[in-house]
């Protein structure tokens, strides 16, 4: 297992060498460059001309890349041509609360859905299968962005029971816990619409590996020693059809960087999402670069934490 | 000596999209405290359907157990609640599954595939069951118990894995042992181990043993008694010696003539029964074996009754197939079948052979 | 003739009588189909998905007709659809079944043509997807070793960006609004997925022995790739690219939305939502009606992807 591991690893390095061209080659191609940055009308010929030169921008584009890829392998991806500030605490600072809001709403997900799908597979055919069958159709053909608008538009604006954008609201709270509960108000809607989608792919997924599961023959030796259904269905079944979900959550974890882009935007979320779209209008090119670069990293991750966590969750693959 | 198991005319029915499939259709017999009971028949010919009836364990859609009695140790199982059902399966009636490879949770150590059932109708906890499982794994033959325990299914051998099953259907010392099969799928040599391994855990266990198969030479060295299932109906049952000395059914015939034999010297084809099994959706009517019968007549519309052909041995057919006039008739057909055979198979030559004449003059 | 049935009767009986109780039972003379009308059957019998496949096609010619169903004085495209500020955010009426727009225009109106380029783009870009991802698989399955490598790897690189930023810088550097850059553009996602699976099936096939046997009739690669290997392939392509479909549409929608996929003077659903996120208050029905219209659109498109697998699927179990 550990060779395999490093096995993965050593063949991920090439393959994000060619996602950072790719991702350099990308950027570079966007209109109306750098120079953007550099077009303040009151800089002299002369201060651009430094300016071009101290961002490494006159070198030929090759030579860039290669300073940027040097950078990056350090951590060092310079510094943001929008506030001037390093790249690196920049998308530090809004690390967290992307990762508050797509953690919270995939455990959601994860917690409404492997019920759900056990129900549906359990009961097959039967009412609770069909109305969670319906209502995982709809999950999935539900436009993120609508969803969200809905939502915030019956549960803030109409209803008021939840904040209708951000983290917190700017008041002052008297004690920890209010801004804790203050928090966890602000989380509920965003965390919820994002997990909608999750939430109706796992639960079908749960259901079809549940019924996969139900049908093997160790379930009827479970029954056949005398064990009661509830039994059988929790330590034979669940554990076996819980395996490749977990491997699905793995993988869709790695879709951390791009996918909450959409909700962090309607409930302004100060997170990454937010944070690209404002680089990407501004041109701010490390910025852009870094997250790109970053999020293809945390891809590669997580593709292999799915790869290797089937393996630790399965003992005949562990024990092969 | 009263019985331990006594089925009465047991019948269970699958619902499929075109009809009721009849898969076991009047099913009878007994079984005796300590005897040990082979049931014989091809496949799809009910046993086992018969054996998952008796666990309660057939598949509720599609399949019903529509009529019948099952009594065991006093109470007829299809009778009582599911609750007291649980408290007879695995505790007093084992059973043990075809394939192991699969009857086995991937995912839990055979440790504690055994001692849940030791937990569940023993109340042993910790090491007490842990003990007894290593004693458990000893008796049927897994080296190195103590380590196993920690070992998958997926780690065994296919052998290994059977007897880990043996041990996990005995752990409760059953009065009664169902074996649906438990050499199928396992190599020939590894055969013979396991079924001696049943065969003498059981003499130890004084559990009675219904060893369900479809090959007669499993049944040969182990049981007292055979039992022989056709299309959901028993059509003979006898001692195991008598069976094979003395056969009173056309099919039971047919059966061991199909059998190769070390004994006897060696012919040019073996002689399988023509023809199949019949469709259960929509079961003849009259003797269901009558299609490939050699000695079938008129009389075989009606459906042949059980009778008594030995001392202890039953058969459910109109005729004496021992009666010399009756194996002429047989005999007759027999030969005539052969020679219409032979005939089509000339014909098929010379058309062979006159369809590469042509081609060779073609080209 | 000896056959299933259960007519294997010794043919000489000697005491000549009749044995016509042996006849075949009645019934199971199942009457011969062909396969494509088994698997019609099969997804006919499965209702939501029909009851899908006729909602697209309700909406779709909806679409398709629209300058027959509203009061547009031309067939396209929106400019044609009058502006009347005296009337903005009319309520529903005869006249405007779903009441006016921020600029007095009739919202059936700007549904129907909207949705014309919502369906065509996430249409176009499944075809393209397709086309890309079948022209991919087929030649890395085939003829695997570097070639495969290097497709696999140039896939991996795509799939390791994530989606929608990709979209976004690609969008900012390349489209200009228009159906057509938006449908390659939207392309880029579909192939991976087309290309994955026609590659696994050539893999599969590559070395079975109906190709062995046509290599040996003289067939040429090209002609192995296409006639003999790529149909056995047709009903996961079918099935992966009517969801795609679905995918696409819903990722159009997004893009626009955020204003990256199509833009004024065009419009699509998603842009619609867009501009009406603004006058959520003072007419939801605009905000309301195309996010439905997405909604239902993908979802019968899902429906009827599903139902089509399971036509599909040799596997499936009855019930």
């Amino acid at each position: 297992m550990g060779r395999y591991i490093i096995r993965r690893l050593l063949q991920a390095i090439p393959l994000l060498i060619l996602v950072s061209v790719v991702v350099f080659i990308l950027i570079h191609l966007l209109p109306g460059g750098p120079e953007r940055v550099l077009f303040n009308p009151r800089l002299s010929a002369a201060a651009r001309e430094a300016l071009k030169v101290r961002l490494g921008l006159d070198k030929p584009i090759w030579l860039q890349y290669v300073f940027w890829l040097k950078g990056a392998v350090t951590g060092d991806f310079g510094n943001s041509f929008a506030d001037g500030q390093l790249v690196i605490s920049d998308i530090g600072a809004r690390v967290p609360a992307t990762i508050e809001l797509f953690g919270a709403a995939l455990l959601f997900a994860l917690i409404i859905a492997v019920p759900l799908g056990i129900i549906s597979a359990v009961r097959q055919y039967g009412l609770a299968d069909y109305s969670i069958t319906i209502l995982g159709y709809f999950g999935i053909s539900m436009p993120i962005f609508f969803f969200a608008l809905i939502m915030q538009e019956i549960f803030s604006v109409k209803l008021g029971w939840l904040p209708d954008f951000g983290r917190s609201s700017d008041a002052d709270f008297a004690t920890g816990f209010d801004y804790f509960l203050d928090y966890l108000l602000h989380l509920i809607l965003p965390m919820i619409v994002l997990s909608l989608a999750f939430m109706a792919g796992w639960s079908r997924y749960m259901r079809s590996s549940m019924l996969e599961v139900i049908r093997q023959d160790y379930m009827r030796t479970a029954r056949a020693k005398g064990l009661g259904p509830v039994r059988v269905l929790l330590r034979h079944g669940i554990r076996n059809a819980l395996i490749p979900l977990l491997t699905i959550v793995a993988l869709d974890f790695g879709g951390i960087a791009g996918g909450a882009a959409v909700t962090e935007t309607i409930f302004a979320w100060p997170g990454l999402g937010r944070l690209f779209l404002d680089a990407l209008s501004a041109r701010d090119y490390p910025v852009l670069l870094a997250m790109l670069l970053m999020s293809a990293v945390v891809v590669v991750l997580f593709n292999l934490i799915a790869d290797v966590l089937y393996g630790v969750l399965d003992p005949r693959i562990r024990f092969g | 000596m009263e019985s331990l198991l006594e089925i009465n005319n047991l019948k269970t029915h699958f619902r499929t999209r075109d009809g009721w499939v009849h898969a076991v259709d009047g099913v009878s017999f007994n079984i005796a405290p300590g005897e040990k009971l082979g049931v014989v028949g091809e496949s799809g010919c009910g046993k086992s359907v018969t054996a998952l009836s008796i666990m309660r364990l057939v598949q509720r859609p599609p399949g019903e157990i529509v009529d019948g009695s099952i009594l065991f140790g006093g109470q007829d199982l299809l009778d009582i609640s599911e609750s007291s059902m649980r408290k007879v399966r695995g505790k007093q009636i084992g059973m043990i599954f075809q394939d192991p490879l699969n009857s086995l949770n991937p995912v839990m150590t055979i440790g504690n595939q055994i001692t849940e059932v030791l937990e569940l109708h023993l109340g042993l906890r910790g090491q007490a069951a842990r003990n007894r499982t290593v004693e458990l794994l000893r008796e049927v033959g897994i080296p190195e118990a103590e380590k196993r325990l920690h070992s998958y299914p997926h780690q065994f051998s296919g052998g290994m894995r059977q007897r880990v099953m043996i041990a996990m259907a005995l752990a409760c010392r059953p009065q009664l042992i169902i074996a649906d099969e438990p050499t199928t799928a396992l190599d020939v040599t590894v055969q013979a181990q396991i079924l001696e391994l049943i065969n003498s855990i059981s003499t130890e266990y004084k559990s009675a043993v219904m060893l369900i198969t479809h090959d007669l030479g499993v049944v040969a060295g182990m049981t007292d008694r055979v039992v022989v299932m056709y299309a959901g109906n028993v059509i003979e049952m006898a001692p195991t010696d008598e069976l094979f000395a003395n056969p009173r059914h056309p099919y039971t015939l047919g059966l061991l003539a199909s059998v190769p034999r070390l004994d006897e010297e060696r012919q040019d084809m073996l002689t399988p029964i023509e023809g199949s099994p019949p469709d259960l959706l929509h079961p003849p009517q009259g003797c269901r074996f009558a299609p490939r019968c050699l000695f079938v007549t008129n009389q075989c519309k009606n459906p042949p009754p059980l009778r008594n052909v030995g001392s202890n041995h039953i058969a459910a057919c109109w005729y004496d197939i021992n009666n010399p006039a009756e194996q002429q008739r047989a005999e007759a057909r027999r030969a005539a079948r052969l020679r219409q055979l032979e005939q089509l198979d000339a014909t098929a030559q010379t058309i062979v052979a006159s369809t590469l004449d042509e081609q060779t003059t073609a080209n | 003739m000896s056959s299933t049935s259960q007519q294997v009767i010794p043919p000489s009986l000697p005491e000549g009588e009749s044995l016509d109780f042996l006849t075949l039972t009645p019934q199971l003379a199942r009457k011969r189909r062909s396969q494509l009308r088994i698997i019609a059957d099969r997804f006919v019998r499965n209702r939501i998905a029909v009851v899908g496949m006729v909602v697209l096609a309700i909406i779709t010619l909806a679409t398709i007709f629209a300058p027959f169903l509203t009061h547009a004085s031309a067939v396209d495209p929106d400019p044609s659809i009058k502006l009347d500020l005296n009337n903005i955010f009319g309520a529903p009426s005869l006249l405007h079944p779903l009441g006016t727009d921020e600029l007095g225009r009739d919202e059936l109106a700007r549904i129907l043509y909207g949705g014309r380029v919502s369906l065509l783009v996430g249409i176009s870009s499944m075809a393209v997807a397709l086309l890309f991802g079948i022209g991919i698989g087929t030649f890395a399955g085939y003829y695997g070793g570097l070639l495969d490598n290097l497709l696999m790897r140039f896939t991996d690189v795509i799939l390791a960006i994530p989606l929608y930023l990709l979209l976004f810088v690609l969008s900012a550097s390349f489209s200009n609004g228009s159906v057509l850059n938006v449908v390659f553009l939207i392309a880029i996602f579909g192939w991976t997925y087309t290309a994955r699976l026609v590659r696994g099936e050539f893999l599969a096939l590559k070395e079975r022995e109906f190709v062995l046997a046509a290599r040996t009739l003289g067939a040429t690669n090209m002609r192995l790739m296409l006639r003999h290997i790529l149909p056995n392939a047709a009903g996961p392509i079918i099935v992966n690219a009517t969801l795609l479909v679905g995918a696409n549409i819903i990722l159009e929608s997004v893009l626009s939305f955020f204003g990256f996929g199509i833009q004024i003077p065009l419009a699509s659903w998603g842009s619609m939502v867009a501009t009406a996120r603004d006058y959520f208050l003072e007419d939801p029905i605009l905000v309301w009606a195309p996010g439905l219209c997405i909604l239902i659109v993908v979802l019968s498109f899902n429906l009827m992807g599903d139902g089509l697998r399971d036509a599909l699927d040799p596997y499936l179990t009855e019930r």
